[in-house]
């Protein structure tokens, strides 16, 4: 009895030390390079929809808000064509929605979806986040702002959608699409040349911390 | 003689009365090309949000050499602002292309020092009221015309709440030998709100996980004891909107200020621009100071591993991704995911650590008792390891999937959700009861139960072993230990099957000490021969399985408060009266037990209810520690951010009546003096969130954790990923983690 207790704790004295360090950084931002923070979240006919149930293929996640003039801009064409090309490569692309529900620009579930609709968007789903948890543990700052998630679950890009920050729908085409491009690599096997850029757009409009 | 006089007077009088009418006219006859609209001229747009005008100022003329300004100037309608040209979180600086004649050239926008405009988490750098935006206009020698034709084509960003991206074409002839002056006061206000350049000096900036330390001399002395903004000229660098800390020693002024964790750049130099904080009135911040600082040390690197996962793991978890990579490049369904890998060998490890958590004494008892049962029989060693290994193994399977069941049907639970029901609690109560009883010698199986069941009991000894497993998994698994939460968070999200192996994996690794110890025949061997000891030894261990008992109760009465504990007693001794008068003989057999059952189904009826109702919570008891002004507030997620808000740090204990190792934790590493000093001395606020009945709230922020059980200890502070600690606390680990505050 006594020695199978001492050999139990001398297991724990081996085990304890990598236990700290494995929890030491165990939770922090989803950055490039991190894991992505699992979420799930109500798509706009309210169904939960999690980020694990994509787990094995990449997934693009999209800050979204009609209200904002950035996202209309990429929303001209730009968006649903992304949309449709990488969803077809078997990519799952998720619009989230982390306006707040007392702001100007908050859309309830079916307006969104509808909005979604009329612009014949092609998102695997768009999901409300109104306590903009998910966003804020993503740190996405702007809509909109874009993540990509390789099949492993790592973020391996975060940033605009493209290199030229206007609201101009004519500077898309000189734009260097990092989205399309960042896919492309990821889906043929190749390092993201691009990870990280620097998005543009309006604020994310988030619960206030204070209120 | 006097023509060449008089005409030179003449031309003098002319020259004089041609500059004063040219001083006179010129400005309001740009300005009046700009009302007319005239093609030539278009010096104003006007958008509800803000009224644009392209304004110059030449006031020695245009001619090659002079000092010349073309300007923007922005004047917002109220709540409304523009960017600067580092926007900060979001928005657009203004941009101004310019479309000159031939030999003139302009220079960059001479940007004013900004205001900071905080929404919500996040904050832009920018200007409200009426801002110019000055830039040089430069005229090369050569230039010969008799005016200069300025196209201005601006775009910018008018953003309230919600943002309006606005532009315009302007337009405006600057006379080359007229004086253009009528905006001086405009442009003298905009150039002395430029920062003014500040040597470099002793500035350094030192980057570190997660931060940026500033440290700045040669500010205007003026400045001293005031609090500072730090505008860098970068995007993305720092996190504008996340609390910050800055301090003066002396002529030195030094800042603590998050790294964006977007970060992608890793400059050598950062220029800076910092001014007074809080600036009063509109336009313009009050007038900075700009520095070029040098960076000393090694920026973070930006894109760090998974920390979640072993460095030997990983890499062998890299190598075999790649391998798979480069077979199919689409990757098909065969690769399994790096993270479930991690997750089941976390899972098997948690496990075995499980067994030397707090949480297992109330069934330390059990398992010690069947494992001397059978001192001198090796097979039956081996037999009863793998029995209540099975026994473990397929609790932990029937556990988990029922957890994964339930929340699949949409319930809001966690891991040790089985514990949150106060009748599953009252059950194992009553078998706990049973159990020391039994082993006190009060009764024996053979007697209570149907002869069939307890021959099989007897006959099979290994069904013993199994259901201890059973038991051990039901009492003991509700805790998660280290290596096991971040598994169990995993798992939650992960496919059935997959989570299934993760729990079977927990079950595997609890059960495996046990087993390894039913098939060495040293331990066998070290234990005493079977004797006499044995029935004491045996009615010894009732008292701990006691012991158990009164710790369920206590975990009943927080839930379903104390008449709910009191029924559940009250059941125990007619219970235990039960058991008792089936042990004896006769009449008075028939009669007492006839009685107990009685008395147990009218107990049944009438204080069932009582013990299975859940008591309405307790909201808002704040309870006080051993070091004066530290107190323990109840955690709710407004709580959390109003005092992230205020840039307080947070620390939360996630905790539940059931979880022993919770309450180890709470009485020990929590209320130590030093840490509770160091608690008080960063200022940080106390949040216990208490799991013991179900709260989907709770849950959730566990789940935001990547966690599905409890213990879990998190500190959060604004602007930086929240920091979980380890499932069994030390001193010196809560230490350490304040201390890094």
């Amino acid at each position: 009895m006594q020695r199978r207790q001492f050999s139990a704790w001398g297991a724990s004295a081996l085990l304890l030390p990598a236990t700290t360090l494995l929890h030491s950084g165990a939770a922090s931002a989803a950055t490039v390079g991190q894991p992505a923070h699992a979420f799930t979240l109500p798509d706009t006919a309210g169904r939960p929809v999690s980020l694990a149930s994509f787990k094995g293929r990449p997934v693009v996640l999209e800050w979204h808000n009609p209200g904002c003039p950035f996202v209309r801009k990429h929303y001209s064409g730009n968006l649903q064509a992304l949309q449709k090309e990488f969803t077809g490569k078997g990519v799952a692309w998720l619009a989230i929605n982390s306006t707040r529900d007392d702001s100007a620009d908050y859309m309830s579930p079916a307006q969104l979806g509808r909005w979604m609709d009329e612009k014949q968007a092609a998102a695997t789903a768009t999901l409300m986040d109104e306590d903009g948890s998910v966003g804020q543990s993503y740190r996405a700052r702007v809509t909109p702002h874009m993540y990509i998630i390789n099949a492993q679950g790592v973020v391996v890009y975060a940033g605009a959608i493209d290199s030229i920050p206007s609201a101009r729908v004519a500077d898309i085409e000189r734009a260097t699409n990092y989205v399309r491009q960042g896919l492309t690599e990821l889906i043929a096997g190749q390092p993201l040349n691009t990870p990280t850029s620097q998005a543009y757009g309006c604020s994310i409009k988030y619960r206030n911390a204070a209120s | 003689m006097r023509q060449p006089t008089l005409s030179s007077a003449t031309r003098a009088v002319h020259r004089l009365f041609g500059l004063w009418l040219l001083a006179l006219l010129l400005p309001w006859a740009t300005q009046a090309q700009g009302l007319l609209g005239g093609s030539a001229s278009q010096a104003i747009v006007q958008t509800e949000q803000v009224r644009a005008e392209l304004l110059a100022h030449a006031p020695q003329g245009a001619a090659p050499g002079q000092t010349v300004w073309l300007g923007l100037q922005l004047t917002h309608q109220p709540e409304w602002h523009t960017y600067w040209k580092n926007p900060g979180d979001s928005g657009l600086p203004t941009e101004l292309q310019w479309t000159l004649p031939p030999g003139v050239s302009v220079g960059d926008i001479a940007w004013p020092t900004p205001r900071k405009f905080p929404l919500g988490p996040l904050a832009n750098y920018g200007f409200d009221g009426t801002v110019l935006l000055p830039v040089p206009l430069t005229v090369e020698p050569g230039y010969n015309g008799s005016h200069i034709d300025v196209k201005l084509f601006a775009s910018w960003l008018a953003c309230r709440k919600e943002c309006i991206p606005e532009e315009g074409d302007f337009s405006l002839r600057l006379p080359v030998n007229g004086s253009t002056a009528l905006y001086g006061v405009s442009f003298d206000a905009a150039l002395a709100a430029v920062p003014k350049n500040l040597p470099t000096g002793e500035s350094r900036l030192h980057p570190e996980n997660g931060f940026l330390n500033v440290a700045l001399t040669g500010l205007p002395a003026a400045w001293r004891g005031q609090r500072l903004e730090l505008f860098p000229e970068a995007v993305g660098l720092i996190e504008p909107g996340s609390a910050w800390t800055q301090a003066w020693e002396g002529a030195r002024w030094t800042a603590r200020v998050p790294l964006s964790p977007h970060r992608s750049d890793s400059p050598a130099q950062v220029p800076l621009v910092v001014a007074q904080a809080h600036p009063p009135g509109e336009g313009p911040g009050s007038p900075g100071v700009r520095l070029d600082v040098p960076v000393q040390g090694s920026w973070p690197a930006v894109a760090a591993l998974p920390v979640a996962v072993p460095d030997a793991l990983q890499a062998a978890l890299d190598a075999n991704a790649a391998r798979g990579s480069s077979g199919t490049a689409t990757g098909g369904g065969s690769a399994v995911p790096i993270t479930l890998w991690a997750a089941l060998f976390g899972a098997l490890v948690g496990g075995m650590i499980l067994n030397l958590m707090p949480c297992v004494f109330p069934v330390l008892a059990i398992k010690v008792l069947a494992f001397a049962k059978h001192a001198d029989d090796r097979s039956a060693h081996r037999a009863n390891g793998l029995a209540y290994t099975a026994g473990v193994v397929l609790s932990f399977l029937a556990l988990g999937g029922l957890l994964l069941g339930l929340r699949a049907a949409g319930e809001q639970l966690g891991w040790g959700f089985q514990l949150q029901s106060p009748g599953v609690v009252a059950a194992l109560a009553v078998l706990f009861t049973l159990i020391g009883l039994n082993l006190a010698g009060l009764f024996e199986f053979g007697n209570v139960l149907p002869s069939r069941l307890a021959s099989l009991q007897a006959k099979n000894p290994t069904a013993d072993a199994f259901l201890t497993g059973v038991l051990a998994t039901a009492i003991a698994s509700p805790c998660t230990a280290p290596f096991m939460g971040a598994s169990l968070g995993l798992a939650i999200g992960l496919p059935t099957a997959q989570a299934l192996a993760v729990f079977g994996a927990l079950g595997l690794g609890m059960a495996l000490p046990y087993l390894a110890a039913s098939w060495v025949p040293a331990v066998a061997r070290a234990l005493p021969r079977p004797g006499a000891w044995m029935i004491t030894f045996r009615q010894a261990m009732a008292f701990p399985m006691f012991a158990t008992v009164v710790w369920l109760l206590w975990v009943l009465g927080q839930q379903s408060g104390i008449d709910g504990a009191a029924a559940l007693l009250m059941l125990l001794v007619v219970l235990a009266l039960l058991v008792w008068a089936l042990g004896l003989k006769g009449r008075s057999r028939s009669v007492l037990a006839g009685l107990s059952v009685a008395g147990l189904l009218w107990l049944g009826v009438s204080a069932g209810p009582y013990i299975t109702r859940m008591a309405e919570p307790v909201p808002g008891a704040v309870v006080a520690t051993a070091v004066q002004g530290v107190s323990w507030e109840p955690w709710s997620a407004e709580r959390q951010s109003a005092l992230l808000a205020e840039g307080r740090p947070v620390f939360i204990d996630f905790t539940a009546a059931w979880c022993v190792t919770c309450q180890y934790n709470k009485r020990t590493a929590l209320a130590d003096d030093a840490v509770l000093a160091d608690v008080a001395g960063k200022g940080v606020a106390l949040l216990r969130a208490d799991w013991t009945r179900r709260d989907p709230a709770v849950t959730d922020a566990l789940a935001r954790l990547g966690r599905n059980g409890v213990p879990t200890y998190a500190l959060y502070q604004n602007g930086q990923p929240p920091r979980v600690l380890s499932e069994l606390l030390s001193v010196e680990e809560v230490r350490t983690a304040l201390a890094g505050l």
